[in-house]
């Protein structure tokens, strides 16, 4: 009985360290895309805007770039939270213990 | 030493005295070279780096230099220490297939947790990751591994393709390419390396702030009460940055642990 429970308090543990090391990735790999989804099209459009001297497109650039971000994280990430919860934690990798 | 604190201590520079707080800054990073070779200035911060280099190398030698099958002492203390970065940081991200890459990320999180806790120690007292240049070469070595593991394992060609998920349309793939090579190449390798210089370099400077106000601030009238404060903040940064010193360091070891998931494995 007891054994089945420190098993059962492993896995949790198991768990819990799993979702703590997927979270900070995600959390992290998130700000870099708002950043770079910026400075990317912020820089397209600060070279059009040179080119065509309107000098808007360089934050309109960003703008786009922030969207075409925050649209590729929600198709990324947007099912993440369902995907963590314990239930359907059973195949994560590194339960291979 | 930095001229704020010498200035203080040497001058009896009180509030009410016509002194003006002398606050703490950049300054406070830049070191005299203890000695210099030629154009080349050894300074504390070098040192700093070299001693936690020792320690953790010291360590780990004598916890295992004669290992027993039922360990005793410092081998207790370096299976913990390995345990811990294990259990918490390697297995998460890598499962056990990825042990192979154990002593390497133990080596990373004790380096950067020993020159980090260098904040906390008297006399030593300066975090040597608080100068970015100290933190640049960890964030390279880290990322020519994952650039490496990921060539190795999936070729160029595949890797590179690999970075934006399959699935995407044709379309929305070129729209997504610049903002891709960006991240990976450029802010995520950035706020790696930004983000522990940035807490330490923080952490430091709150604490320069707090201990310098609480002796600036010492005299007999109601500054006593603001130096009390001063004081009372002062151990409240340190116990914070108790906690800050590890978890950089586990952020670090974890962030690199999951980059070299994705390496090996692409659907990660």
């Amino acid at each position: 009985m007891s054994s089945g429970n420190d098993a059962s308090t492993q896995a949790q543990k198991r768990a819990a360290a799993q979702g703590r090391a997927q979270g900070l990735d995600i959390g992290w790999t998130v700000f870099s895309y708002l950043l770079a989804g910026m400075a990317a099209y912020g820089a397209i459009g600060w070279l059009i805007g040179r080119a065509v001297h309107v000098s808007l497109l360089f934050p309109i650039g960003m703008l786009v770039g922030l969207a075409i971000s925050i649209g590729f994280i929600i198709y990324r990430y947007g099912g993440q939270g369902a995907m963590t919860r314990p239930s359907s934690r059973g195949n994560a990798k590194g339960d291979d213990r | 030493m930095t001229g704020d604190v010498s200035a203080l201590a040497s001058g009896g520079c009180h509030i009410f005295s016509g002194c003006g707080f002398p606050a703490p800054g950049l300054q406070d990073f830049e070191w005299k070279p203890l000695f210099s070779i030629g154009s080349f200035d050894f300074t504390k911060p070098m040192l700093l780096a070299i001693l936690a280099a020792l320690v953790v190398i010291v360590f780990f030698w004598v916890a295992f230099r004669s290992p027993k099958l039922v360990p005793r002492g410092m081998q207790n203390l370096g299976e913990l220490a390995i345990l811990a970065v294990r259990d918490q940081i390697l297995r998460p991200s890598l499962g056990r297939k990825g042990d192979s890459y154990l002593p390497f990320l133990v080596s990373l999180f004790f380096f950067i947790y020993i020159m980090n806790v260098m904040e906390l120690i008297p006399l030593l007292q300066f975090p040597v990751t608080s100068r970015i240049g100290f933190v640049w070469p960890l964030v390279f070595i880290v990322y020519f591994l994952y650039l490496y593991l990921g060539v190795k394992n999936q070729g160029a060609w595949g890797y590179l393709r690999n970075m934006v998920p399959p699935g995407v349309p044709a379309p929305i793939y070129i729209i997504l390419v610049p903002v891709e090579l960006l991240r990976f190449f450029v802010f995520q390798p950035f706020t790696l390396g930004v983000r522990l210089f940035g807490n330490m370099f923080a952490g430091h400077l709150l604490l320069t702030i707090f201990t310098l106000a609480s002796w600036y601030l010492l005299s007999l009238s109601v500054g006593l009460v603001y130096a009390a404060g001063s004081f009372a903040l002062a151990i409240f940064v340190f116990l914070l940055e108790t906690l800050v010193t590890l978890l950089q360091a586990f952020i670090f070891t974890t962030l690199t642990a999951t980059y070299i998931a994705s390496s090996v494995e692409p659907a990660h």
